[in-house]
């Protein structure tokens, strides 16, 4: 363990993905005091105008919502849009820094949840075989055959808008990766002569399974699922692009994009006029995901017997 | 052997098949032996001739394609057999216990020496975490590991080959078994170190009183470890007896022919004694007894039929139709010092 973390520091580019994770997760934490929220939801969105046009950087918040915060006898904590405002009025700024507590949520939570049962469902499989293995891996079968993107959709449409249900979409369509690989990895590591010694001794199946055969088999889902939580942030993204995921006004990158989508050209004569629209969210988007494809990467290259000892 | 010594583990007439795609391995067929208490009985042959598959059938460990398809294991005036798998999870560790072959894989490298040891202590006796690697000192100590307290934190990869099978005796001694099974214990080590590990197996038994069975194809550690001895051809049993019929009156020609093919110091032979050819395919056997197409001794009879396993004298058993002459040919003066 101690080596794993020392080459992930001496690697540089895995260095780069955990200074990159590391500022995102002060973001995170501390969101509340770079961008405290004006209501009492802090993942809604402040809207800085009714205005239908973006608003470019430094944009003030126009008078009449003012009022409306004047009316409810709430002091304004700040008022200026430092990156500018999307379609309807709404602050980036504010949206960027909630959207990446937003983003982790989506990222850890799915990938834990979903790693989960995938490494439950290909543990049992690959341990117990014949037709449990039959019947586990004919409905992992099943689940792997959807399109991904268009079955999380399609899940999300039925289950109605929001994050939560976006979540679940993504596990129900995200664990089937996983129960592969731990199937793969302890078909080989069962037949050790260590397994069969725990037997010897009288041990339980699951106590095999998990003090035994997991500690041994995990690492290549570790792998697998830090790089996977860019991909499902970035799925979710979609999700929320396509207009099937986060609630209007939610904090989230994949919204704020979408709010962008009429503007991403500018107006006549002015292209790329509105390009706080895409460029902010888009680039924390590619960073978040860049940071965890990087140190997932670099633990790949660790765990890789091939590579070892090489790095 | 003397019948009124009582026996602990009576195996009778085993049968464990492997149904494989090309057709059915006959790898245990029809074995029958008995271990007395205290006592150790030796299952000696070549790779491959079906010593390892009956361990495992006694322990009941083997997997699809293996099964067991007939006989009884009887231990402790129970058929093992018959019992369902709970019962049996029970009875392994703690009434029998196995050593394997490779230390270097039977011991997984992820835990720590004291937790596998201490594992099958908290299941078989219910007792605290701290208790358990207590006695896992304490165990590791009786094996003969120095600092012992270090050790049990220690990984399978920090320690030497010998202290690994050591640590596995360990394992395997936790729970103080009545029967020891164990497969190949000193191949993968050097001879130094079998030597000392037989003497460990040894005065272990002696303290617990307990029984073993050796298996093996090195008939110098069999000579070194065994009261009786059983020499297992392709999956059956060619000869059982005593250690000392078994290296001085031996009458099957396979057992002569695995005793002629070791160097020995005290005569002097320009070339040593081989058995010709291979042991032959599970999937086709050859017809009449299995050794003939190996057999000096074969005659058109042992081509046709099959011998059945014959009482000779009281305690030995022979499954042979030419015992007579091969009874002549080792009186010629072959004998094994023992």
């Amino acid at each position: 363990m101690n080596r794993i973390i020392r080459k992930l520091f001496s690697n540089a580019s895995s260095l780069v993905g955990i200074v990159l994770l590391f500022v995102f997760i002060i973001i995170a934490l501390l969101a509340p005091v770079i961008a405290p929220p004006l209501s009492e939801d802090p993942y809604q969105i402040p809207r800085m105008s009714w205005d239908v046009n973006p608003q470019p950087p430094g944009f003030s918040m126009s008078d009449n919502i003012r009022d409306i915060y004047d009316y409810m006898g709430k002091d304004l904590k700040w008022d200026i849009s430092i990156c500018g405002t999307a379609e309807g009025g709404y602050d980036i700024f504010y949206g960027l820094i909630w959207g990446t507590r937003t983003a982790f949520r989506i990222g850890l939570i799915t990938v834990a949840v979903a790693s989960l049962i995938g490494v439950f469902i290909g543990s049992i499989s690959a341990y117990f075989g014949g037709w449990i293995d039959e019947i586990l891996m004919r409905i992992t079968d099943i689940f792997l055959s959807f399109p991904f993107l268009v079955a999380a959709m399609v899940l999300t449409t039925i289950l109605g808008r929001g994050l939560d249900k976006v979540m679940i979409a993504l596990i129900t369509f995200g664990w089937m990766g996983y129960a592969r690989l731990i199937r793969g990895s302890i078909l080989s590591a069962k037949e050790e002569t260590y397994v069969m010694a725990a037997k010897a001794l009288g041990v339980k199946d699951i106590k095999i399974i998990w003090k035994h055969l997991l500690p041994n088999t995990i690492f290549p889902v570790m792998v697998q699922g830090t790089m996977n939580i860019g991909s499902m942030v970035i799925t979710a993204a979609a999700l929320s692009f396509l207009g099937v995921g986060a609630p209007i006004g939610y904090a989230d990158w994949g919204q704020m994009v979408s709010f962008a989508r009429n503007w991403i050209i500018g107006s006549p004569g002015h292209a790329g006029q509105y390009w706080y629209t895409v460029f902010y969210p888009g680039i924390f988007i590619v960073l978040f995901v860049l940071a965890w494809n990087l140190i997932g990467d670099t633990l790949r290259d660790i765990l890789d017997p091939r590579l070892r000892g090489e790095l | 052997m003397i019948k009124n010594k009582k026996f602990l583990l009576e195996v009778k007439n085993l049968k464990t098949y492997f149904f494989t795609e090309d057709g059915i391995v006959k790898a245990v067929d029809g074995v029958d032996f008995e271990v007395y208490k205290g006592e150790t009985l030796g299952i000696v042959g070549e790779s491959a001739c079906g010593k390892s598959v009956t361990a495992f059938s006694v322990m009941r460990l083997l997997d699809y394609p293996g099964k067991t398809v007939g006989g009884e294991v009887v231990f402790k005036g129970e058929d093992l057999l018959r019992k369902d798998e709970t019962e049996m999870r029970k009875i392994r560790g703690k009434d029998i216990a196995m050593i394997f072959q490779e230390p270097m894989t039977a011991l997984n490298p992820v835990l720590t020496v004291g937790f596998q040891i201490s594992e099958a202590l908290m299941m078989h006796f219910k007792i605290s975490k701290k208790e358990a690697l207590k006695k896992s000192v304490e165990l590791l100590k009786k094996v003969g590991i120095p600092i012992p307290e270090q050790r049990v934190n220690e990984y399978p990869h920090q320690l030497s080959g010998g202290m690994r099978q050591r640590a596995m005796i360990a394992m395997a001694m936790s729970c103080d078994p009545v029967l020891l099974i164990a497969d190949e214990p000193t191949t993968a080590l050097d001879v130094t170190i079998q030597a000392q590990i037989l003497d460990l197996m040894k005065s272990l038994l002696r303290e617990f009183n307990g029984s073993l069975i050796m298996i093996t194809h090195d008939l110098g550690v069999i000579a070194e470890i065994a009261d009786s001895i059983a020499v297992m051809y392709a999956g059956k049993i060619a000869e059982y007896a005593d250690k000392k019929t078994i290296f001085h009156n031996m009458l099957h020609p396979y057992t002569f022919g695995l005793l002629t093919s070791i160097p020995r110091l005290d005569v002097e032979i320009k070339r040593l004694n081989v058995i010709p050819g291979i042991v032959p395919n599970p999937l086709h056997f050859p017809t009449g007894c299995k050794f003939n197409p190996r057999c000096r001794f074969a005659t058109d009879r042992c081509k046709k039929e099959e011998p059945p396993l014959i009482e000779i004298e009281e305690g030995h058993l022979v499954r042979c139709w030419n015992v007579e002459r091969v009874a002549k040919e080792v009186k010629k003066g072959f004998l094994v010092g023992v």
